[in-house]
């Protein structure tokens, strides 16, 4: 994946300067700085969700996202909420489902899962289509130290066996370090990589 | 709730007895024998068969125009800002007037009679589904999005989902107040259906018949709520329930 951002504004507010990085096969990249100095904005650019910037966003193979939030269909199954958005069957829905740890859960609604059990599936669902980049946005950020250290581990797991590279944007050295995560910082106004 | 039904059919029957003119103000046991013999006779299935079917083509056609345009609304500022003006008359004009211009320029036939109820009711549709659509979730669309799905399953398993309470809620207005539309309808231009059978019977002062066609459409609405609304209401909303 190649990013060449030269420029990004909200209203007239330069937010984001030049910023170039170029992602090969299997190479994880954090993405850190302090809150609101644009690392989600930078993130919605790269996924794609923003398309008002100047610059280009080559993309090779699929990306998904893991959104702080676990942002599931609360009014679909946990089955149908990897079967129905990553468009594959149930089968491989349930195998990834076993992988982390949701076995026997297909047709539970997400409110009658624990958080811990949702931010499982949300990942489950982002290898689901074979993505060849994942894009993580702080997404242990709300939880207990000992969840999101499982959390790292089952994440670092499902990245070495699909081979998928990662950005990951988060606020916490710890977690770059623990997914073996290049640290890259996001600074100055408006914000470049350094 | 029977005790109040009791009630209700009590103190009627009291009022009447203390009135005491059958004609104009019958009381319950008299609606009832003109209940039954319009049964017998076959007139009060049949009238009321063609009413329903009116009232459930404008449904059918109101929600679907409604829903619609309601979406697009919700979705699109340029379209709503364009379109709400339009709406914002429609919804006052009186259905009455709808009626008449209907007949008049459609013609005294089913289409008019149907159109003429559609208008009066697509309005109302409209601006409760927009209001949905402007309160779904941004977050669930990046999701989509994200995951490519196709606008087909978006609409089917991300946005009507959210908009469900808000149609529930249109589509429970709506046949309240289309049965009643549809009434006015065939009472100013139809030779059939209860409407028309309460302006027959106006015309004669036959007040019992007037009770006991209403009476047979209430009950008739009634049992579409009960047996109809209600489960299908239950059965959108099992994702509601919690875990333990």
């Amino acid at each position: 994946m190649e990013i060449d951002i030269h420029a990004k504004s909200f209203a007239g507010r330069p937010v984001l300067g030049p910023i170039r990085l170029t992602l090969g096969q299997g190479q994880r990249v954090a993405i850190l700085g302090p809150s609101g100095i644009g690392k989600t904005t930078f993130l919605r650019i790269v996924a794609g969700l923003d398309e008002d910037f100047e610059g280009t966003v080559t993309e090779i193979g699929r990306t998904t996202v893991v959104f702080q939030e676990p942002t599931l269909l609360p009014w679909r199954t946990a089955l149908e909420n990897i079967t129905l958005p990553a468009g594959v069957t149930a089968e491989v829905a349930r195998a990834l489902m076993a992988e982390v740890g949701l076995a026997g859960k297909d047709a539970l609604y997400p409110r009658q899962l624990s958080l811990g059990q949702q931010r499982r599936l949300a990942l489950a669902r982002a290898f689901a289509p074979a993505p060849s980049t994942l894009l993580m946005d702080e997404p242990f950020a709300s939880l207990d130290a000992e969840t999101a250290g499982r959390m790292l581990d089952l994440t670092a797991a499902l990245l070495d066996r699909a081979g998928a590279s990662l950005i990951f944007v988060t606020h916490d050295p710890a977690e770059a370090a623990h997914l073996k995560a290049q640290p890259m910082t996001l600074r100055g106004s408006p914000a470049t990589l350094s | 709730m029977i005790l109040s039904l009791a009630a209700f059919l009590g103190l009627w029957a009291i009022v009447a007895a203390l009135v005491a003119e059958p004609v104009t103000m019958p009381g319950p046991l008299r609606v009832w024998t003109v209940l039954v013999d319009e049964t017998a006779s076959g007139r009060l299935l049949a009238n009321t068969g063609v009413t329903l079917l009116r009232v459930i083509a404008a449904f059918v056609v109101a929600m679907g125009i409604g829903v619609a345009l309601g979406l697009i609304l919700g979705r699109s500022g340029r379209t709503d800002r364009w379109l709400n003006p339009w709406l914002v008359i429609l919804v006052n004009m009186p259905a009455l007037v709808v009626t008449v211009l209907c007949y008049i320029w459609i013609g005294l036939n089913e289409v008019a009679a149907v159109a003429a109820v559609v208008i009066n009711k697509v309005p109302l549709v409209t601006v409760m589904v927009r209001e949905g659509a402007r309160a779904l979730r941004p977050d669930l669309d990046d999701m989509a999005r994200i995951f490519r799905m196709p606008p087909g399953a978006r609409l089917r398993h991300v946005v009507l989902p959210q908009m469900a309470p808000y149609i529930a809620g249109a589509a429970r207005a709506g046949l309240s107040l289309i049965w009643k539309i549809v009434l006015v309808v065939e009472f100013l231009g139809r030779s059939s259906g209860v409407g028309f059978q309460i302006h027959l019977n106006f015309s004669m002062f036959r007040v019992a018949h007037i009770l006991a066609y209403a009476f047979a459409f209430i009950l008739v609405m009634l049992v579409i709520e009960y047996l109809l609304l209600r489960p299908l209401e239950r059965h959108a909303s099992r994702w509601r329930q919690d875990g333990d």
